[in-house]
């Protein structure tokens, strides 16, 4: 037996001055370990509660009741048939589209000075109001717009061609980003190895891009397919008659004029059954992949030939044209504009109110998302499939619960309760919240889970207290934390149709404003609100954009 | 395809630890009594016991597991049944968090989006003496990689980070997952001789696990061969 | 057309405040009774009637205004049924001939007081409990700058291949009329109709704005709309070159309405407001501001008015478009979706 050294001197945890009480900081970090789990059961309350009141609320008044005959009805069979129908085909198109720009963005060394800019255009249009889109693609492609004449005779904007177009303008830059991301953590080794094999590139293709991609493409087509069932201002603007009508968009009719809560009670159910079990499923098929995403570095890609690289260039030049036309068909309406009519006040004022309201409904749902995403953290370490899936149905049912509803139900569950004249604006802007959830979610969920995988062991040995694991992991999350909540702060500066119902007219937004202006046949001033709203729009891509890459430099070189 | 650890009492060479000891020092080290953990469907069994600042090194063939009791011991892989004490507490029923032990993984030891710095002060309940690190730093010929991010560093400067964290933490139990897989001859002898100076001078109990003959002679009191029960 | 379903709004209510705190200064605010009113957005937006009739108004009363806006008419009608006894609302204003049959089957209003006899004789007013403040005729507005023959009739833009826009009946009050029209002229033959009218239909839109913002912009030769819709364009914008056209059957026209909530409990100050809504003051306001037309003869206005087509009215009672108005939906929409 080794004689036990028993000079106090050398024993290490005296000479660091370890004291092995906690500090106070770690009173607080305990306290707050100890609230946690009621914070998150509190999220999880929250959101379940806001939808089952929304639909207590259509059920409650008037005994609103299911109508299982109207599932038989022509009419609602031929909207259920259209809403796939547009759905399945713009997910399809938007992901082929995204592809070959993900890769010539990823493999032409020419593009990579351009890649930023085009990244930053693709969440602008991503996030670009349908109100200002569809006025830009009707400049364009309308009965008298600028491309039309190239167009064969019969062109009409309105019906299934004018839904695509507005949905693959929209949906493609986004499966662009997030394909693009995923290349970009293909590590190194893979090529090296690839290459070192004599794979041929179609080989390298289906054995190094394929499975890092094909996990994304999946949840992408579901994520895709869900935003395209469920649209409505798109859908409203251009189906161009009730045969292309989407059952978000019956519901609103049948709200509205008839008020017809039985109608709508049962659309609102098939709706939700539907989209909840289709994007279930898809999200049961395409797990997320694990990749190390500190460890690729970008020294070593391999080129595509001339022919591909040209046709990959030529369409990555096509996208930058589409996407900027409908922002630049602006332009001619804003010239008509005379300054001295506008109000620069209100477009002040309202320019404001829209960046306080999506500020705090993105504060609040960002606290909400990592709330909602420790369970599934949880389940996912412990390989407990089922119990993640079914967490993460919960806290990302928002995407398939109709927003219309959701609005409608609370609406006439808390008028008779509440004075929402006063209080309106607390529900606009949870309903805002909890609509955002998806999108926030998607977003930090695989890097979170990602840092389980690589470090929850480590972090557990350290014995790592509360407030040290949030600075060990948000150095981690710091660039999608950021990425995620300016997503989620530009899709709450669109929001019209919550604000609709919950709106104040004391606090009007941007986007109401230009409903406002358009309704009083001011479309030049509406045409200047709607640029503003887009120029703020993109100068918050840019903020963050620039506030993420700085970082993300940093890392690349180290990698 | 279980596999047996004999008690270590058996194993051990005769004359290092006195019948009457052993007894009264185990109850302070470490026992691992009939502990059977199931991996991807198969069955393992372990039985050992240390003593006190005692240092163990286990070898065996690759798949044999090895990583698995540590991993166990640590609290990454759950335990169908048998027994874990420390100083006479259970081990078992601790969360991973809670244990008193420092573990060296084979890989992700560390977070590779903080510094080395950074790295190396994390795992102490205060702030870790920076000279102390500095020249652990200088003795394991790592001194001028600490400023750098762990993207820049080899494999092996990785390793010796995680290994000088691993030593220099509070945990009385310090478990090491093939630490100097990745070092060249040299660095490899100055790696296990600092390792088992400083796990000497700061009273640790520690387990090795290593495929080096070389590694278990430097440091280790004793040495176990981990087997499957087929080959026995 | 203030009642169209899509109309948003873009109150800035600072004039409201202002005038409120001028108010505030002069006089003791606990002494004034308020009366809510229920509105719809572009009737208080800054350009709308608005802010000059509640100044007005006060100014007569020693009562304070407080107007609370919804979207659009049938949002008032729909607030109103939610909320039942519990409303706030002491008069429902801006209701039109489609929603009064529902309104009053709800029982969510109380006859009214004032002396209507001066409304115009030509709207042959008898109802004891609603108060028509303006009207329009719905009809199909071009541009008579590329148009030089323009429809005569219906039945002739029907069966032209000119490009049409015009409104969802489901969301939208003009989309409705044009229901009701096609109902007024043919019958138990609209569905055929509407199937030949979907064969040059660019698109259906949700509201009013969309069709008009679409037109204006080329998008159409005819966009279904209001005959003041012109007087619009050459109060506001000096341009005469779009024009309302007259058709030979009669068109069908829309009355606005305003009527005392049945739980208000300040019936006398509501009964003074309703009357006021058709004083010469402040119905020489009301159509250049909502753009409809004045329901007294005496009202002074721009002399566009006097240049706009002035129709054959035809159409139903309340009552009826309150019974039909499903039956004529699902006729509409299996014929235009096929």
């Amino acid at each position: 037996m080794r004689k036990i050294a028993n000079n106090p001197s050398l024993n290490l945890s005296q000479k660091l001055g370890l004291s092995q009480k906690q500090p106070s900081s770690s009173l607080l970090s305990r306290c707050l370990s100890r609230c946690l789990p009621l914070a998150v059961g509190a999220a999880y309350g929250l959101i379940l509660l806001m939808t089952g009141l929304a639909f207590y609320g259509l059920i409650g008044f008037d005994q609103a009741r299911l109508q299982p005959e109207l599932l038989v009805d022509p009419y609602i069979l031929q909207i259920l048939g259209f809403s796939l129908e547009q759905s399945i085909l713009s997910a399809l198109f938007s992901v082929a589209l995204a592809l070959p720009i993900a890769r010539a963005l990823h493999f032409i060394p020419q593009l990579q000075a351009s890649k930023p800019a085009f990244l930053s255009l693709c969440l602008l249009s991503f996030v670009m109001p349908t109100l200002v889109l569809i006025t830009g693609l009707v400049t364009l492609l309308g009965r008298s717009g600028v491309i039309t004449p190239l167009l064969p005779d019969d062109w009409n904007l309105y019906g299934l061609n004018g839904i695509l177009i507005a949905h693959i303008y929209l949906n493609t830059p986004l499966a662009v980003r997030v394909l693009s991301q995923q290349m970009s953590h293909i590590p190194d080794s893979s090529w090296r190895l690839a290459q070192q094999l004599g794979l041929s590139r179609w080989q390298q293709f289906t054995h190094v891009e394929w499975p890092a991609l094909k996990p994304s493409l999946l949840m992408l087509l579901g994520f895709i397919f869900v935003l395209c069932f469920n649209s409505f201002s798109v859908v409203l603007a251009l189906g161009g008659g009730p045969g292309s009508t989407t059952l978000e968009v019956a519901i609103y009719q049948a709200l509205k004029y008839d008020f017809n809560l039985s109608e709508a009670l049962t659309l609102a159910w098939l709706q939700f059954t539907l989209a909840g079990l289709i994007f279930a499923l898809i999200a049961r098929m395409g797990k997320l992949n694990w990749l190390s995403a500190d460890t690729a570095s970008q020294r070593l890609q391999p080129r595509l030939s001339t022919l591909s690289e040209w046709i990959h260039q030529t369409l990555y030049g096509l996208a930058w044209v589409i996407l900027l036309l409908p922002i630049l068909a602006l332009l001619p309406a804003v010239f008509d504009a005379s300054i001295a009519k506008l109000n620069i006040n209100s477009l002040i004022s309202a320019a404001g109110y829209s960046l306080a309201l999506g500020l705090i409904a993105a504060l609040i749902a960002m606290t909400l998302a990592w709330l909602l995403l420790i369970p599934i953290r949880q389940a996912s370490l412990k390989r407990q499939e089922n119990r993640r899936i079914i967490y993460q149905w919960l806290a990302t049912h928002s995407l398939v619960a109709p927003a219309m509803v959701l609005s409608a139900g609370l609406y006439i569950l808390l008028l008779p309760r509440i004075d929402l004249d006063r209080w309106g604006m607390v529900w606009l802007i949870l309903i805002n919240s909890v609509l955002l959830l998806p999108f926030i979610i998607a977003q930090l969920k695989p890097r979170l889970l990602q840092f389980d995988q690589q470090y929850s062991r480590l972090s557990e040995n350290l014995h790592l207290n509360f407030t040290q694991k949030i600075q060990v992991i948000w150095p981690f999350v710091r660039p999608i934390t950021l990425g995620s909540f300016a997503l989620a702060l530009l899709l709450a500066l669109g929001d019209v149709a919550v604000f609709s119902i919950f709106g104040d007219s004391h606090y009007t937004t941007l986007p109401w404003l230009i409903y406002g202006y358009a309704g009083s046949y001011r479309m030049a001033e509406a045409a200047v609100a709607s640029l503003i709203l887009l120029s703020l729009c993109a100068l918050l891509v840019y903020l963050f954009e620039r506030n993420t890459s700085a970082k993300n430099k940093r890392k690349s070189t180290h990698g | 395809m279980a596999d047996t650890i004999k008690p270590a009492s058996i194993i051990a060479p005769s004359g290092t630890i006195s019948h009457k000891t052993t007894v009264h020092t185990l109850s302070q080290g470490l026992i691992v009594d009939q502990l059977k953990v199931v991996l991807d469907g198969y069955p393992l069994h372990y039985d050992l016991a240390l003593a006190p600042y005692e240092c163990l090194a286990i070898q065996g063939k690759s798949g044999v597991g090895k990583s698995t009791l540590l991993h166990t011991l640590a609290g990454f892989e759950t335990a169908k049944s048998g027994q874990a004490f420390w100083q006479g507490q259970d081990l078992l029923a601790l969360p991973a968090h809670k244990r008193p032990i420092s573990m060296l993984f084979q890989e992700h030891n560390l977070f590779e989006h903080l510094s080395v710095l950074a790295n190396l002060r994390l795992g102490f309940q205060s702030q870790p003496d920076i000279r102390l690190i500095q020249q652990a730093a200088e003795a394991l010929d790592i001194a001028d990689q600490l400023s750098k991010q762990p993207t820049e560093l080899s494999g092996g400067q990785r390793q010796r980070i995680g290994l000088i964290r691993t030593l220099l933490r509070p945990e009385p139990l310090i478990l090491l997952d093939e630490p100097f897989a990745e070092l060249d001859q040299d660095t490899r002898r100055k790696a296990a001789r600092w390792t088992a100076d400083v796990a000497r001078k700061n009273n640790k109990t520690l387990i090795l696990v290593t495929h080096q003959d070389e590694d278990a002679e430097l440091i280790a009191d004793r040495t176990l061969q981990l087997k499957a029960s087929a080959e026995q | 057309m203030k009642t169209d379903l899509t109309r948003k709004n873009l109150t800035c209510r600072k004039v409201f405040i202002a005038i409120g705190l001028l108010f505030a200064s002069l006089q003791v605010q606990a002494a004034k009774s308020e009366l809510n009113i229920y509105t719809y957005d572009s009737f208080v937006s800054e350009w709308g009637p608005g802010p000059q009739l509640k100044n007005i108004f006060e100014a007569q009363c020693d009562c304070s205004l407080n107007f609370i806006a919804v979207e659009d008419g049938v949002s008032i009608l729909n607030r109103a049924r939610i909320e039942g006894k519990k409303t706030k609302a002491d008069v429902l204003l801006g209701l039109d001939n489609a929603l009064i049959e529902t309104a009053r089957q709800q029982a969510l209003v109380q006859p009214h007081s004032i002396d209507v006899g001066h409304l115009s004789p030509s709207l042959n007013w008898q109802d004891d409990t609603f108060v028509p403040f303006d009207y329009g005729y719905f009809a199909f507005i071009y541009d008579s700058n590329k148009i030089k023959k323009p429809a005569t009739s219906l039945a002739q833009l029907i069966h032209s291949d000119a490009q049409v826009i015009y409104q969802d009946p489901r969301t939208s009050t003009p989309g409705q009329g044009l229901m009701t029209w096609m109902k007024a002229v043919y019958g138990d033959q609209a569905a055929s109709q509407w199937q030949t009218l979907a064969s040059h239909t660019v698109t259906v839109t949700k509201g009013w704005w969309e069709a008009y913002s679409m037109f204006l912009e080329g998008g159409s030769d005819y966009v279904l709309s209001y005959t003041t819709s012109p007087a619009y364009h050459v109060i506001a914008e000096e341009k005469t070159h779009y024009k309302a056209a007259l058709f030979d059957e009669g068109h069908v026209a829309q009355v606005e309405v305003a009527a005392i909530s049945r739980y208000s409990d300040k019936k006398e100050l509501a009964n003074q407001f309703l009357a006021f809504l058709i004083s010469p003051e402040a119905q020489s306001i009301i159509p250049v501001t909502n753009w409809m037309l004045p329901v007294i003869d005496n009202a002074e206005l721009p002399a566009a008015f006097d240049q706009l087509i002035e129709p054959k009215t035809i159409g139903f009672s309340p009552e009826v478009l309150a019974e039909k108005r499903s039956a004529w939906l699902r006729e509409w929409r299996q014929a235009a979706s096929r």
